[in-house]
This record gives structure tokens, C-alpha cells and sequence, in this order.
């Protein structure tokens, strides 16, 4: 028998207040362990514990919760700067490392920040910088964190709607915003009835933007014919897909646009409130975010009874902490509701079973930006902006071995030579295109034969996937096993661990692509990845694990041989 | 309302809302499961039940996907068969191959599906090296993390069955492993060592410490009992080999409980076999003798204490202090003799001091019969109301 007595010990005073700050409410684990961690720069087995019980809740949720966001940690730490692992990055960075005085820092690796257009890309605490190069790590500590990307010239062949006020408006401003435009949309959207408003956008055939494509007006529609109330609207900006940075320039850009498409979707579900659910490594944007939101309320564009029409609705901005797969939709609530962000079970689908079981929409930041100009100019005027079959415009992201990397606003229907050519500007110079990945970092990898399919959102099964519109564009010298292998590392590190094929999967095709990429692969190992492949894709619980086949499948596909090669 | 699907090319009207697994079980379909229990909320972790629903670009897993009209079903295509053994594969890839020692080899669900399956064990793989084995001081449970295959059953059967929140998951993706509270030993995390998780854990994860190596499965008979410990009439399998008892197992057709035990009733089985234990009537050597009741060593000892004097200095005989043969001492005796001696006790207390000098306090351990013949012996037989119970405690 143990004699170890358990001695009731009263919950620290200091975690106590933590969790009063937050109404004790078990929705706010997360914020009070974030909040232990940034006092105590780690937490503790005492301090979890502890957290558990003045949140009334069992101590291994709160463990679960604080060893699974990979922001959070139990080793103690300086300033945190993080380097990220992404593949755009390692492109950029190739196998220098980045030297840093450990004196002054704690130095992590961490997944795609979302900074692929800063790449090399850091996060100092949680200030975003880069780009970055390998020997210039001293003047990070002296302050320097380089500048975002300018976007406010538009590159030939866009269409700008979305970020046609780029560089125009102060984000950070309501009075710019309301001068230029933002909330007509709205405006539009309270004079006409609820219905009318979601006829609208399902007229416009507008498609959810997070890279699943399904209909926004549709989505709308089942949570406003669910009878439950209350009804909630989410925004997914947890953007952490390698290669994929747009929703955070739309945020950082142009916040109130945002704003507007959830109250505009608010309204026609007949919800009541609101979350923006952002990475937390987008601290900076989720600033702007609560800025605009207090910009919006003090002109009652948000709040109680907005602009006379009866309607109230409130949005708040929950922050993430360090977890890809919160960008699946089910783990993104789970996690809202302060719980680790592990997929649920579907069915029940969000419309019916979402946020606190209640009726919710799920939107991508993108998505929810596209609304207001529907409501503003109809949704004839949206599909007139494509000469393609999918209405409306979209943001793409080019990276790589491109003269011209970034962000730009076009309608569907591109093809990966327009991409690299007319708005990529081209190959570098003694750059060869050999391959792309498409979509993010689970899409194809295609060769140059696919580089006149036009893409939308069933291009993927031509083999160049849309998914949230990147494209990373490599040259002759990059490997596609290499690459293949950054992916996996992504993977096998977001991989949430519910289900057998992601989780021993992911972390064994690791292990070959370690081994190939090393020279020291062995016969057998291309066959293996196959198999591998193929079980994620089918057998896998959620969308992560079963996409992550796509990447495999085609790079296998495609460059065969190369992998082949690798086997000895 | 019915819905019409096939499963295997079969014709069935299955009711709406219930899972693939559930409808196929009822047309006598089998479906290999893992993670999956009747008892527990299912989760869908595992994947072993994932099969072909014709138009599907995935493979559902049976135990949580809900029938659709006009969906057809197979159940053991070859390619479903494949992925199954590949699934199971990726588990044994990571778990100990120690069958041939495993306390649990036998009754291990892993085991019968990896037998059933042909499953070949990868090279590959950390076998049984990433934690340590017996990790836990628990002295009734015995964990050794290596063989998880992270089903989340104990975590489910700890919330949902016994309410007591002990078992979680931490860390992500390969990483993930199976804690007690803030990972902290299993009593610290307020478990009161019911061992709910161990029978509901499909593999040696979880085991029994008491029993741990004392027989294989095939070497034990099962005798389903109730339980002695108290009034709510639990049952559950004795694990008899060689006519002793040597472990209590959850009886998953118990009426009353099901597979849920207590710590007592799980584990509060070695009073059977121990020396202690009285299997015959004892009374004093100076009842048999007859003559009065002679003073006690203890007594003596209390009394020199009180007089500040030595106990020698007391005028007692040696035999009577003596430990092994005095008047004092235990002796075995028939039930005749013994029941003849407790009955003149009461009967003379009772006519000397009047009945409601003597009391009874009925036992637990006892059939609801027998506790209803002692309350009648205590209130017609010798006439006092003093009675009663330790399950009223």
C-alpha cells in the first residue's frame, strides 16, 4: 500500500483570481493557463492541478490541454523566439541554421507561423518577424523585427475587392474605414430581411474559402433553419497551413471588412454572437481585431440594437495556442469550448451541433470578407467579376523560386503558368520550374505537365488542388523528397494523436523520408509510402490525416523516379 | 422510421439513427472492434472498424457512423481486410512483443485481432522501450504504458462508469500518452482504485498487480459469484486455478453491475485463501473447561500498573499468564460445541440481567435470509430490539 497521504492543499490564490477573471468559466482553460505561464514562465504539475480545480474541472483536462498547445510549456523560458519550420522557410533558409546567444533567448522550432511571405520567418514572444538571414540573429535582440510585406500596389491582372483598400484605409482606424466604404454592405444587409440576405449569398455561389469549398449561403441556411437558440457565428483564423498567410494580411489590412461579413452572416442566421478563433502566434492581428471591434461598437455598428435595426450582436476574439489542427472546424470548437482541439465526431455537423451544442457557422476569414461587397453590390456583380465557372474573386499566395513572391487578389480559373508567369513574375533568374505544391501543405505536388489546368475547387482531382489558394513554386534544385519530408515533419508534429493511421502513420513516413532524404533509404520504402498513403486517406478520422495522403501520393506520382533513387 | 440499406449485398430496414456496428450486429455481421465497448460512449480512435460504404471516397468507422438510406455496405472487402491489418500493424509496431510473458496473453483483444488478422510485426518501431513498466505505485493496478494502444477506453470507463475523472490524454501525435490527472500517480489523482479502467483496457496496459503472473487464462476456471462485501448483490468471476482463488474479474451478463466493481469487491478477495482467516469455531480453553472466568494477561498488566506494583508481585500462577497453553488460549472446536456455548451465554445473561443486556449486529457478508433469521432471533427468540447492521454504517 502507498503511504503517501494526500494532503488538501487550498488552490493558490494567485491561479484562484486567474480564473475569476475569467467568470471561473471552463471555457477559459486555455487563458488561465496562458495566463499562469506568462507569470511563472512555465506552468507546473501544482499550478495545472490547481487550475483545474478552481476551474472545476478534472486536472487531466487541463494537463491535456497544457502538453497539447504547443505554445504552452512546462520548461522554463527566457523571451521565446521561435524559428519556424515551414517549408517556404526552409526553402529560403536551406540547411543554415539560425545562430542565436542562447544567453538572452529560449530558441524553439516551431510550425509554419503563417509569415510565409516574411520567410525566413521568427516570432520573438509575440512580435512576427522576417525575413531573416542565418548569421543576422544579433539584431533580433536589438530590437529589429523587419516590416510586413506592402500590398498596396496591385499587380497586373488582379481584380481587388477584398483588398482594394489595402494601403488606402488605417486599419486601425473606424472613422477611415467608414469614409471608404466599410459597412455598406451591412447597411444593405439590415434593410432587407434575414432570408433575403442569405438568398443573396447563395445566389452569388460563393464557396467557403478555407479550401473545402462548400457553400457559404448553404451553410448559413441550415444553422437559420435550425429552431435552437442561440445561434452562433465562428471565424476560423487559425490559419497554420504551411504556405497560406492571406487571412492575416486581411486582418492586419483591413479588420472592419471582416467585422462586416460576420454581422452581415450574424444577422441572416439570426445568431447573436460571435468568435473569431485566431492562431495565437497572430497576436499582433488579434490586437487590430479587439481595436476595430471597440472602433465598430462605438459607432453601433456592433453591440445592442445595431444602427436602429433591432438586430445585437457581439463578436470577441478568442486566441489559439500553437495547434494546426484547430483549423479543422469540429477541433477549432472543441478547443473554443476549452478543451483540447481534437476533431469530433460528424455527424452532427456544426449547423446543428456546434459551439456549446449549439446551431453555429463555421466561416473562413476570407469567406466572412467576401459577404459585405455581395450585400453591397449584389450577387449578379460578384459573379460577373470571374469569366470562370466559380463566381467571384479569391486570394492567392505565390512562393518560392519566383521573381515576384506574395499575395494577390484574381478570380478562378488561373493556371499554375499564369501564376509563376504573370503574377509571379517568372522564374528566378537560372530557376527552372520542376515542381509546385498547390493548395498548402496538403495539396498536390505536380510537375510541369499540369501547368495549364485551370484551377478551382475540384481541380485537385486534375492534380492541382486549390485548397486556400497557395502555391510554393520550386526550381531544378529542389528535391521532392526533401520537400515531401518538410511536410511530413509537419505533419507528424501537428498530427493530434486520436486516430491510429494519422498518428503512427504520419510519424512513419517520417521516418522513411528521414532515412531517403539522408541517403540512406532502403528498398522497400517508396512501396511503403504508398501503403501509408493510401491508409491515411481512407481510414483516417479527420480531414488532417486524410489529406495528408494528397501530398504523397502525387509527389510519388509525379516524380517517381527521384524517390526510387532515394531507396539506395 | 426505417432505413433501407445493404450490408454485404443484403437487403436490411435498419432504424434510423443507429451506427453502421449497431444495425450489423443485429443481423449476426461482425465487425472487429477496439476502441469500441457497448458500455462506453464510443469515440471512433481506433479505426479496426472502418468499412466500404459504396460512393465513399473514405472508409467509415462503423462504430459512430450513423445509417443512410441507400447506403451500401461491406464489411470485409479486401480492401477494408488490408487497411484493418495495416492499422493493426501501426499498433504493434509500437507495443512490446512480450506475448509470450504478458499477464494478459489469452484475453487480449489486441492479441485475437492481430492472431485473426495474420498481422505481420513491423521492424520498425519503439517496442516497449518509450516508458517505464510498472510505472505506477497503485497496489491494486499495474500499468505499463508500452502496451496502450491509446483506445481511451479507461479514460471513458473512468468518466463515464465510475464519474471519476482520473484517466486522460496527453501531449499530441506520437507523443500521446495515457496520464492520471496532471500526470501524477493514479492516487494522487483522486482514483479510489476501482479498477473500472483495467477491465475495460483491451490490452496488458492496464493489469492486475495482485494477480500479476499467477496463471495464463486457459489455466483458470471462472466461478461467477456474488459479491459478500455488501447489500447491493454486485456479481462477477472468481479466477479459480488449482482450487484457489486467485483474482476477481468483471462478469460483463452481472445484472446488477454489469462490468462495475468496487475496490473492495475487484480486489478485496485475498481474505479466501489467507492464514488468518478462522475456518472453524475457536473458543477459549477455560469455556471448555469450565470454572470462572480467570484474569487475562492483559488485564493483569493494566491492573499492576494501577497498584504501581510488578506484576510478579501479583499472586497469579504462571500457567495462567502463560501465551501458549493457558485458559486463555484458542481452541478448535465442532460448531455443536461451540453454538451450545454461545447459546448457555445468552441464555444466561438473558434470565440473570434481562434480554435487552445482549445485542446483535447482523453481517453483510450474510444472505438477505439470514440476516431476516437473526433479526428474528434477536426480537421472538430472546426478545430485545437491540439489532443491528454494518451496511447501515
Amino acid at each position: 500500500m502507498t503511504n503517501k497521504h494526500i494532503i488538501h492543499k487550498p488552490i493558490s490564490p494567485e491561479i484562484l483570481e486567474f480564473a475569476n477573471n475569467h467568470e471561473g468559466s471552463r471555457e477559459a482553460a486555455l487563458e488561465v493557463l496562458k495566463d499562469i505561464q506568462a507569470h511563472h514562465s512555465a506552468l507546473t504539475t501544482d499550478s495545472v492541478t490547481d487550475a483545474a480545480r478552481a476551474l472545476k474541472l478534472p486536472p487531466h483536462q487541463l494537463y491535456g490541454m497544457a502538453t497539447f498547445y504547443s505554445m504552452l510549456s512546462f520548461e522554463e523560458r527566457k523571451k521565446v523566439l521561435r524559428v519556424c519550420d515551414g517549408p517556404v522557410c526552409w526553402l529560403k533558409r536551406g540547411s543554415e541554421q539560425l545562430s542565436v546567444d542562447s544567453g538572452q533567448l529560449s530558441v524553439e522550432r516551431t510550425s509554419c507561423l503563417g509569415l510565409c511571405d516574411r520567410a525566413p520567418a521568427i516570432l520573438v514572444d509575440d512580435e512576427q518577424a522576417g525575413p531573416i538571414e542565418a548569421n543576422e540573429a544579433g539584431k533580433v535582440c536589438e530590437g529589429w523585427r523587419g516590416a510586413p510585406m506592402d500590398y498596396s500596389k496591385a499587380r497586373k491582372g488582379e481584380v481587388r475587392v477584398m483588398t482594394a483598400l489595402i494601403g488606402k484605409i488605417d486599419p486601425d482606424s473606424i472613422d477611415d474605414a467608414l469614409a471608404n466604404g466599410v459597412y455598406g454592405g451591412l447597411k444593405s444587409a439590415l434593410q432587407q430581411e434575414p432570408i433575403a440576405v442569405l438568398s443573396e449569398v447563395e445566389a452569388s455561389g460563393l464557396q467557403g474559402r478555407g479550401g473545402a469549398g462548400f457553400p457559404v449561403g448553404r451553410k448559413g441556411r441550415f444553422v437559420a433553419n435550425e429552431k435552437r437558440t442561440p445561434r452562433y457565428i465562428i471565424c476560423n483564423a487559425d490559419e497554420s497551413e504551411p504556405l497560406i498567410f492571406k487571412d492575416r494580411v486581411l486582418m492586419d489590412t483591413n479588420p472592419h471588412q471582416l467585422l462586416e461579413g460576420m454581422t452581415i452572416a450574424g444577422y441572416a442566421c439570426g445568431a447573436s454572437e460571435a468568435w473569431i478563433y485566431i492562431r495565437g502566434e497572430y497576436e499582433y492581428q488579434a490586437r487590430r481585431l479587439e481595436n476595430a471591434i471597440e472602433g465598430a461598437k462605438s459607432k453601433n455598428l456592433l453591440g445592442e440594437n445595431i444602427l436602429g435595426s433591432g438586430f445585437s450582436f457581439d463578436i470577441h476574439v478568442h486566441r489559439g495556442a500553437g495547434a494546426y489542427i484547430c483549423g479543422e472546424e469540429t477541433a477549432l470548437i472543441e478547443s473554443l469550448e476549452g478543451k483540447r482541439g481534437e476533431p469530433r465526431l460528424r455527424p452532427p455537423y456544426p449547423p446543428t451541433y456546434g459551439f456549446r451544442g449549439q446551431p453555429t457557422a463555421v466561416n473562413n476569414v476570407e469567406s466572412f470578407c467576401a459577404v459585405p461587397h455581395i450585400l453591397k453590390n449584389g450577387a449578379e456583380w460578384w459573379k460577373s467579376l470571374s469569366g470562370y465557372k466559380t463566381p467571384g474573386t479569391k486570394m492567392y499566395m505565390v512562393l518560392g523560386h519566383v521573381k515576384k513572391p506574395g499575395l494577390f487578389e484574381a478570380p478562378f480559373g488561373l493556371t499554375l503558368r499564369q501564376i509563376v508567369k504573370e503574377f509571379g513574375g517568372g522564374m528566378l533568374k537560372g530557376s527552372k520550374f520542376k515542381f509546385a505544391l498547390c493548395g498548402g501543405a496538403a495539396g498536390t505536388i505536380t510537375d510541369e505537365s499540369l501547368l495549364d489546368v485551370p484551377i478551382d475547387f475540384s481541380s485537385g482531382q486534375k492534380g492541382v488542388s486549390l485548397g486556400a489558394g497557395a502555391f510554393l513554386i520550386c526550381d531544378q534544385n529542389v528535391s521532392p523528397v526533401a520537400m515531401l519530408r518538410e511536410l511530413l515533419h509537419f505533419f507528424a508534429v501537428e498530427s493530434c494523436g486520436k486516430c491510429t493511421p494519422c498518428r503512427v502513420g504520419t510519424w512513419r513516413s517520417l521516418e522513411i523520408l528521414d532515412r531517403m532524404t539522408a541517403g540512406k533509404g532502403q528498398k522497400g520504402d517508396v512501396e511503403e509510402l504508398k501503403i501509408l498513403a493510401d491508409l491515411m486517406q481512407v481510414s483516417s478520422f479527420c480531414g488532417l490525416g486524410q489529406s495528408v495522403g494528397i501530398p504523397m501520393k502525387s509527389a510519388l506520382a509525379y516524380f517517381g523516379a527521384e524517390f526510387e533513387k532515394a531507396e539506395s | 422510421m426505417a432505413v433501407n440499406i445493404k450490408i454485404n449485398g443484403k437487403a436490411i430496414q435498419a432504424e434510423d439513427g443507429k451506427t453502421i456496428l449497431q444495425v450489423a450486429k443485429e443481423h449476426n455481421v461482425r465487425i472487429p472492434t477496439l476502441c469500441y465497448h457497448k458500455d462506453l460512449n464510443p469515440t471512433g480512435n481506433c479505426r479496426m472498424c472502418v468499412v466500404d460504404v459504396n460512393g465513399w471516397r473514405i472508409s467509415p468507422a462503423a462504430c459512430v457512423t450513423p445509417v443512410w438510406e441507400g447506403m451500401e455496405i461491406e464489411t470485409d472487402s479486401e480492401k477494408v481486410m488490408k487497411d484493418r491489418k495495416l492499422t493493426l500493424e501501426l499498433m504493434l509496431a509500437n507495443h512490446p512483443q512480450d506475448c509470450l510473458t504478458c499477464d494478459v496473453a489469452g484475453e487480449c483483444e489486441l492479441q485475437d485481432l492481430a492472431y485473426e488478422y495474420k498481422a505481420e510485426v513491423p521492424a520498425w518501431g519503439a517496442k516497449g522501450t518509450r516508458y517505464k513498466v510498472d510505472s505506477d505505485p497503485n497496489p491494486f493496478i499495474r500499468v505499463d504504458m508500452n502496451k496502450c494502444i491509446l483506445c481511451r477506453r479507461c479514460e471513458s470507463a473512468c468518466a463515464e462508469i465510475q464519474v471519476r475523472d482520473v484517466w486522460g490524454v496527453a501531449k499530441r501525435g506520437f507523443d500521446e500518452v495515457m496520464v492520471a490527472g496532471a500526470g501524477v500517480p493514479m492516487l494522487e489523482a483522486r482514483c479510489e482504485s476501482c479498477g473500472q479502467c483495467v477491465a475495460y483496457c483491451p490490452t496488458g496496459a492496464l493489469s492486475n498487480k495482485m494477480s500479476y503472473g499467477m496463471a495464463r487464462a486457459h489455466q483458470v476456471k471462472k466461478v461467477t459469484t456474488t459479491c459478500s462485501y455488501c447489500g447491493v448483490g454486485c456479481q462477477f468471476d472468481l479466477l479459480v486455478k488449482d482450487n484457489k482463488v486467485i483474482g476477481v474479474h468483471s462478469n460483463s451478463e452481472a445484472p446488477v453491475n454489469g462490468m462495475a466493481l468496487c475496490v473492495k469487491g475487484r480486489y478485496g478477495y485475498d481474505f479466501i485463501h489467507h492464514p488468518d482467516r478462522l475456518v472453524r469455531p475457536k473458543v477459549r480453553r477455560y469455556l471448555l473447561e469450565g470454572g470462572g472466568k480467570p484474569v487475562s494477561s492483559d488485564q493483569l498488566s493494566v491492573i499492576s500498573d494501577r497498584l504501581s506494583v510488578s506484576s510478579d508481585q501479583l499472586s497469579v500462577t504462571s500457567d495462567q499468564l502463560s501465551v501458549t497453553s493457558g485458559p486463555w488460549d484458542w481452541v478448535e472446536v465442532e460448531w455443536e460445541k461451540a453454538l451450545d456455548i454461545v447459546a448457555d451465554k445468552f441464555a444466561d445473561t438473558r434470565s440473570e440481567f434481562g434480554a435487552d443486556t445482549t445485542g446483535f449486529l447482523a453481517s453483510a457478508k450474510c444472505l438477505n435470509e439470514e440476516n431476516y433469521l437473526i433479526n428474528k432471533l434477536a426480537r421472538q427468540v430472546m426478545g430485545t430490539n437491540n439489532i443491528d447492521h454494518c451496511a447501515r454504517l
